[in-house]
């Protein structure tokens, strides 16, 4: 981020663009000077003359050269991307907020929970506990989608399940009988999961979904010091000073999007924010 | 201790279930295997068992037009099936064993009989069945939500 010019996006040229999912693509980015984030952490994404999005960053932490973003096309400014091919320039600025506690939970066992497109601001996280995997305890990705066809990084997932070191469950909210895997929410893996109080609990997906799963660890004692949730609102300047971000007395954009669930409990069910 | 009462025992169904309420349980209970395929109850028929999965996974289904089946929600060991014992109904879903499936099969009218005979038995089942369905209803208004669309 140029601290002088705090709006001021760096023009980026997009050098691989893939599409996940109908209405869902990635764009990766080369960054010859490397481009240092935390994984947790999002950019600001400018369509030129177009407006401005924040897109949390998708990529591996480990690879300082490259930067990506997975896009869900829902509004003005990420339709406005959806069409861009390698060679295409976007305007990048960050990266801000937050991020996931990847230093802080070593030595825990870790449990991943992510719903739909929620895999993508946690998939970093991922990435950067598997590059350490000497300093976890048993690692678990919990991920729930609308449907077979609609699980993100399929790729990543055939790849993870490969591993001896990590268990991954996926569960879909409807399927016809060519799916073999479980059918159901994500809240039901996490009442199957064995998770215990001492673990860290790392949440991401529709804000409906994570209060449904913040019920379901409580209801496991889970405590609230234990999970942390990313957090998702209306953000414009990304540095904390328009107020577009605020819920109660924090900032999504500069606090979060990634906090630890007991500083945002009573926010996250307080129905007017 | 008999086999089916160890079984029984370590299902999450039956924790913390009183030793005679346990006993009183083998009476009505039988261990069942189902091979991958195979109905554990059809649509439209009464449900006469309570099923508790020991292992395997099972799907809730649902026949559209035209013969099709849509897969609602799958249960797996651990979970209950049958869950409408104390309000009798017809089974409204075709349920079929995924994989190799192993269960305890309690019968419906048998276990009736003792949860009216011992007021306390008919309370701690009760009470388990009202857990189940509610986390089966939370579960269902999360689905009805499709909050990934």
């Amino acid at each position: 981020m140029n601290a002088a010019a705090p709006y001021l996006p760096t023009p980026m040229r997009i050098r691989h663009a893939v599409r996940e999912l109908p209405g869902v693509f990635t764009f990766r980015f080369d960054v010859p000077g490397g481009f240092a984030f935390r994984p947790g952490q999002f950019n600001m994404l400018y369509v030129h003359g177009v407006g401005e999005v924040p897109i949390s960053i998708s990529g591996d932490p480990t690879i300082p050269g490259e930067l990506v973003h997975t896009v869900r096309a829902v509004g003005t400014v990420t339709r406005a991307m959806e069409p861009l091919e390698a060679g295409g320039m976007l305007g990048i600025r960050g990266p801000y907020g937050s991020a996931w506690p990847i230093e802080e939970m070593r030595g825990r066992d870790v449990v991943f929970v992510a719903g739909g497109l929620g895999l993508a601001p946690l998939r970093p996280a991922i990435l950067g506990v598997l590059a350490q995997r000497e300093h976890y305890g048993a690692v678990t990705l919990l991920y729930g989608a609308r449907s077979p066809t609609e699980l993100l990084f399929h790729h990543d997932l055939t790849r993870w399940r490969g591993r001896f070191d990590l268990r991954v469950e996926a569960i879909v909210d409807r399927a016809g009988r060519d799916w073999r895997g479980p059918v159901g929410v994500v809240t039901k893996l996490v009442s199957d999961a064995a998770i215990d109080p001492e673990d860290a609990v790392l949440l991401c997906g529709p804000e409906a979904m994570m209060r449904f799963v913040v019920g379901e660890l409580r209801r496991r004692e889970i405590p609230d010091s234990s999970i942390w949730v990313s957090l998702e609102r209306s953000m414009k300047c990304g540095v904390g000073l328009c107020g577009h971000c605020q819920i109660g007395s924090t900032f999504v954009c500069k606090d979060g999007p990634v906090y630890r669930f007991d500083r945002v409990a009573p926010l996250f069910f307080t129905r007017e924010l | 201790m008999n086999d089916l009462e160890q079984l029984l025992r370590t299902h999450p169904f039956c924790r913390g279930l009183a030793e005679e309420h346990l006993a009183t349980l083998v009476g009505c209970t039988t261990n069942l295997r189902f091979r991958s395929g195979e109905y554990l109850m059809r649509e439209g028929q009464s449900e006469d068992r309570l099923y508790l999965l020991r292992q395997g996974r099972v799907g809730l289904e649902l026949r559209q037009a035209g013969g099709e089946s849509v897969c609602l929600e799958t249960l797996a060991g651990g979970d209950v099936l049958g869950v409408s014992l104390l309000t009798p109904h017809a089974a409204h879903l075709d349920c079929r064993a995924q994989e190799t499936v192993l269960a305890l099969g309690i019968d419906n009218g048998c276990l009736i009989q003792k949860m009216n005979a011992d007021p306390r038995l008919g309370y701690a089942i009760s009470m388990r069945l009202l857990e189940n369905t509610y986390q089966r209803l939370s579960r269902h208004r999360l689905q009805s939500l499709d909050v990934y669309r």
